[in-house]
């Protein structure tokens, strides 16, 4: 999603967009992984959200230490998992080494998969709230009129 | 995100004609093999999965790569007066188990079932995005 710099780099719009973004791409994912389920020798993976969590939480953290803390674009570090770019984020998705093997080869564990979908599903619709919340703050503020 | 559809649908077909491939076998389990006809024809069919969807031309999804047949042995019922007894008044029947075809049924009902959660679960994300315009 582009953005406008300085007018849409202010308060959470910058995280929530980057929250988007990693939801979007992690649905790719897990939706392999749920089509997958009956192919011999197929090997799950994920995106870890806990390592996308430290990621954007230490930029946020970084920000808040800077001379303007509440605007202003993050600058995340990438990691193994993911590289993070000004219009989106490239991702290298990981196996999956909790279930055990059977016999196939096919470790598949459908209530966990389920599971990562449904807290992706409501990851991916918190980030878009707050997004449609920054952005109605902003329309506000343009057409200088409350409610 | 429409590319993700794209990887549930791709396995929604596979898994129904993986269920096309399990009627056929419960359709001809209880056949006696013809010794005039193909043998094949008698045999259980076993659909291989693949990663990969030649639809879309992407890594992602799954699709059937191939139709193989059982080459076990049939199984033999003794009827000597049966028209498609051998010399030793044995009968080959299909080579296929009711229940094996069972649990593969149910099995394959659960992944279509999963795959279509899956597909509605990106379908409410889409839409959920599209409030934004609002």
């Amino acid at each position: 999603m582009p953005l406008i710099h300085g007018m849409f780099d202010s308060g959470a719009l910058p995280a929530a967009e980057r929250l988007v973004q990693f939801t979007d791409r992690r649905q790719k994912v897990l939706a392999d992984n749920v089509a997958g389920l009956s192919t011999p020798f197929f090997k799950p993976r994920d995106l870890d959200p806990r390592l996308f969590q430290a990621a954007l939480r230490d930029a946020i953290d970084q920000r808040r230490a800077s001379v303007s803390p509440t605007s202003g674009p993050l600058e995340i570090e990438n990691t193994a998992q993911l590289q993070f770019h000004e219009d989106g984020i490239r991702t290298r998705p990981q196996p999956i080494h909790e279930n055990i093997l059977f016999h196939d080869q096919n470790n598949r564990d459908l209530e966990r998969l389920m599971q990562r979908v449904a807290e992706n599903t409501m990851a991916h619709r918190l980030g878009i709230e707050l997004v449609r919340n920054g952005l109605g703050i902003i329309r506000t503020a343009i057409s200088e009129r409350i409610g | 995100m429409f590319g993700v559809l794209d990887i549930s649908t791709s396995a929604l077909v596979a898994q129904r004609q993986r269920m096309i491939a399990i009627a056929q076998n419960m359709a001809i389990s209880s056949a006696a093999v013809d010794p005039n006809g193909n043998p094949d024809d008698f045999r259980r069919r076993i659909v291989v999965f693949a990663p990969g969807d030649p639809a879309t031309d992407k890594p992602d999804g799954v699709h059937v790569k191939e139709v193989l047949y059982d080459q076990g042995p049939f199984r033999k019922a003794l009827e000597p007066g049966h028209k498609f007894a051998d010399k030793d008044g044995y009968v080959r029947y299909a080579n296929i188990d009711p229940m094996m075809e069972m649990v593969n049924a149910v099995e394959a009902t659960r992944a279509y079932e999963a795959n279509i959660t899956m597909a509605e679960a990106t379908k409410n994300m889409m839409q959920a995005s599209l409030r934004l315009l609002v």
